[in-house]
């Protein structure tokens, strides 16, 4: 990998420096947009956790580039199998944000009822985007698997799977790329190597050069990108995926960023992170180097991003209050979720329980609340 | 309307937050979102904000304290002079417009959804749920916070008045209970206590504390109380030339320091109330109330009632016939130490057939103890008094004790409780005899 270049597009002032890719004004606006909604949700969602109306959120402030180019070099149809993160590339895609804090207020109208730990979203439409694991790799075989199913069907769709620089320590990590190199199959591992894997830094992750040249033992081939440049992401993703759909098998990208926030809002990286490396960071802003591209492009003006994050606010807020009213889930989904038909003999667990609960007077009290 | 904020658990599980400085003052308007306060938990230290807009009424945590996971720390007027920013975000004015408009156009989706009652009501039967706030089964209809709240705090639920629907008992509802105490006298009788009265009404004064009633402390009330209204207490007193008792045990004393024991008067007591219980097995003996039986013992387990700082507590010594002036002597020692320090387990603290409560080391010449229900007998042993006695016609100068037993004079007539005593004088004033 040494001596390779790290494939860059935008300069941090917003000139191109590179090879632009071809993208439409609409796309790209839609991607600043998308930027802009992701990082207040963000933010929002942290100061929701930190007044104690929902229980936890995962920050995403300065990996917005990775997500949003990525996810804008995919079709719907595609499959992402993401990490902890990347709940950026759903909305890209036209997940309804109100659908996120569903599930961060792990109400009844949450996808998974809450039952999943707050922001670890799945959504089967309009992009397949995989439930979220908390362990560790385990979601990259998976991606090679529903790949490789894909492959045999004779379809085009690509598979990309996110993890960051701690998963490529994973196990999960080496089989996946054992098998996808073997079968050639329709994937891109996406290495989000954001310095940190919760508080371990990125150079005591690996003794290697950096996470991309990990693919060529697997056969697989690696390429670095600067992960705060949207149009950086967005043409090594599209490369990758072409590759993929005509059948030429994976490729591993390693998007160099910082994770900006802690690693989840239980964490303070203040113990860990050097205030100069994050003041160094501050400057690469993904969000502020791509609007200063947009706005030399004169695709953005004042009144424009104002009117985005505006939108934002507004669709946020609305989501807010929508998800704070909805109703916890009801207790009876605790036996009629469990299987399409309900078997009889939990159909009469359930009534024994409804029935407990009605005579202890406790139906109404403690109803939905049972732990995650 | 008042909003009490209570401190989040902001870090998966943590217990505490140490309260760095507030950032707003009493007065202050805040908005939505607006931080409020840093505090620094085991995890980390944040910036807490305001879950909604109002007026800071109250900041009720000093900068510095360490306050639990729960508690309120700081309360606002809702919407008293608050912007209605949701955001601290650097949006300008004119953004205000869309995002205000955008919550009143979506927010009508939100109760579409079944409420929670609505899915539940179909499976179960309607009408238990309009019950009176004591189910059929006599169970007092609470939430099992509530029911965990009232284990804790020592309250009786039925005497905490409901605030949920349909009477239901709510956590708070117990908390409030055990702050300010019933409302009103309540006449429900506990199921234990033979008569009940409507609790006196204690005016509270400027100079007193108050600590709940439970714990040890109600546990030997219970006793107590269990004792004194169902044995017929019959207190019979002997006293008890002590002289050369006092003297064996100077001799001993110094026998026992050679193999590290301390020698006290207690295993001589222990001696003789265990020889006269074998004598008079009527005193070593319990109601069977179930079976309606008298159950007389064999063996003789001594209770030895012990002063630490939680109270009273009565640790066994077993089989007290078969053990010796020092052996008792060791395991006394060995049982107070660890009762006092709190570490007695509870089976020693339990088959007692007989106790002998020692207050004589404190002070008073007489008492007239409560038996460790259900055993029939308790014997008191009181101060050493210097004394005149006549001994061989001459007047002299001895040490006496007094000695007295309480029997249930429902299982032990008063004669055999004299004799049993009559003996113990005996025994310990001819000290010799404690050998047989």
């Amino acid at each position: 990998m040494a001596g390779q270049a790290v494939l860059s597009v935008l300069r941090e002032d917003g000139v191109v420096q590179g090879q632009e890719p071809e993208i439409a004004p609409d796309t790209l606006l839609h991607a600043y947009r998308t930027m802009v909604l992701t990082r207040h949700l963000d933010e929002r969602a942290m100061r929701l956790q930190r007044a104690g109306r929902i229980g936890f959120t995962v920050p995403n402030k300065g990996v917005e580039a990775v997500q949003i180019g990525s996810a804008a070099a995919l079709r719907s149809s595609d499959w992402i199998f993401p990490s902890y993160r990347d709940f950026g590339m759903a909305l890209y895609h036209g997940v309804p944000v109100e659908q996120m804090l569903h599930g961060m207020f792990c109400n009844g109208l949450d996808n998974s009822r809450g039952r999943q730990m707050p922001v670890h979203y799945s959504f089967a439409d309009p992009i397949r985007f995989v439930s979220i694991s908390s362990p560790i790799g385990t979601h990259i075989p998976q991606a090679v698997g529903a790949a490789r199913a894909a492959q045999q069907r004779g379809e085009d769709t690509a598979f990309l799977t996110s993890f960051g620089d701690g998963g490529t320590s994973s196990l999960g990590f080496h089989s996946g790329l054992v098998f996808a190199g073997v079968w050639k199959s329709p994937v891109i591992f996406l290495c989000q190597n954001n310095g940190w894997a919760i508080s371990c830094p990125a150079d005591k992750q690996t003794g290697s050069d950096g996470f991309a040249v990990k693919g060529e033992g697997y056969g697989v081939p690696g390429v670095q990108v600067d992960g705060n440049d949207f149009l950086a992401m967005y043409s090594a993703v599209r490369t990758a995926v072409a590759r993929a759909r005509s059948g030429g098998g994976p490729t591993l990208i390693e998007a160099i960023t910082m994770r900006m926030g802690g690693h989840s809002s239980s964490d303070d990286p203040t113990k860990y992170v050097p205030a100069a490396m994050l003041e160094s960071w501050a400057k690469k802003d993904p969000i502020v180097r791509f609007e200063k591209y947009l706005r030399r492009r004169g695709l953005l003006d004042d009144a424009q991003a104002q009117a985005a994050l505006a939108a934002a606010e507004a669709q946020v807020a609305a989501a807010v209050e929508a998800a704070e009213k909805a109703p916890l889930p009801a207790t009876e989904t605790i036996f009629s979720d469990v299987y399409a038909e309900v078997p009889p003999s939990l159909r009469k667990q359930g009534r024994d329980y409804f029935e407990m609960m009605s005579r202890h007077g406790e139906a109404a009290a403690g109803d939905g609340a049972f732990p995650l | 309307m008042v909003f009490e904020f209570k401190l989040p658990d902001i870090g998966e599980g943590i217990a505490e937050g140490e309260i760095v400085k507030w950032l707003v003052k009493v007065g202050d308007a805040v908005r939505e979102d607006q931080a409020v306060v840093e505090v620094m938990t085991d995890k980390a230290t944040v910036e807490i904000p305001a879950p909604r807009a109002g007026r800071i009424l109250e900041l009720k945590a000093a900068e510095g304290a360490t306050v639990p996971i729960g508690t309120v720390i700081f309360t606002l007027e809702e919407g008293a002079g608050a912007a209605a920013a949701p955001s601290a975000a650097p949006a300008a004015p004119k953004a205000e417009a869309p995002k205000q408009a955008a919550p009143a156009a979506k927010a009508p989706a939100a109760p579409a959804a079944p409420a929670r009652d609505a899915v539940i009501t179909p499976s179960a039967p309607a009408a238990p749920m309009k019950a009176a706030p004591v189910s059929a089964s006599g169970k007092v209809l609470a939430v099992p916070s509530a029911r965990a709240a009232a284990r804790e705090l020592g309250v009786d639920l039925q005497q905490v008045p409901g605030s949920g629907r349909h009477g239901l008992v709510r956590k708070q509802d117990v908390q409030a209970f055990a702050e300010r105490g019933p409302a009103a006298p309540v006449a429900a009788p506990a199921a234990s206590a033979p008569r009940s009265f409507a609790p006196v009404q204690i005016e509270r004064t400027t100079s007193e504390t108050r600590v709940p009633f439970r714990g040890v402390r109600k546990k030997i009330a219970e006793a107590m109380t269990r004792s004194k209204y169902t044995a017929t207490h019959f207190t019979v007193v002997e006293e008890v030339d002590v002289t050369q008792l006092l003297a064996l045990r100077e001799k001993a004393k110094a026998l026992g320091a050679e193999q590290g024991i301390k020698v006290t008067l207690t295993p001589f007591f222990m001696r003789a109330a265990a020889s006269a219980l074998q004598l008079y097995p009527q005193l070593n003996s319990m109601l069977d109330e179930a079976a309606q039986e008298i159950v007389t013992y064999g063996h003789v387990n001594l209770g030895i009632a012990t002063d630490t700082p939680q109270g009273l507590i009565v640790p066994v010594v077993r089989d007290v016939p078969s053990k010796g002036l020092l052996q008792l002597s060791a395991e006394l020692q060995d049982l107070a130490e660890r009762t006092r320090g709190g570490k007695i387990k509870p089976e020693e603290l339990k088959g007692s057939t007989f106790t002998i409560t020692n207050a004589g080391a404190i002070g008073g010449i007489l008492a007239t103890p409560i038996i460790n229900f259900p055993e029939v007998a308790i014997m008191g042993v009181h101060r050493v008094m210097d004394r005149p006695a006549i001994v061989d016609g001459e007047l002299v100068e001895r040490k006496f004790m007094n000695f007295s037993l309480s029997v249930d004079h429902r299982l032990v007539d008063g004669a055999d409780g004299c004799r049993f005593l009559v003996h113990v004088k005996r025994l310990l004033e001819e000290p010799g005899l404690l050998a047989l």
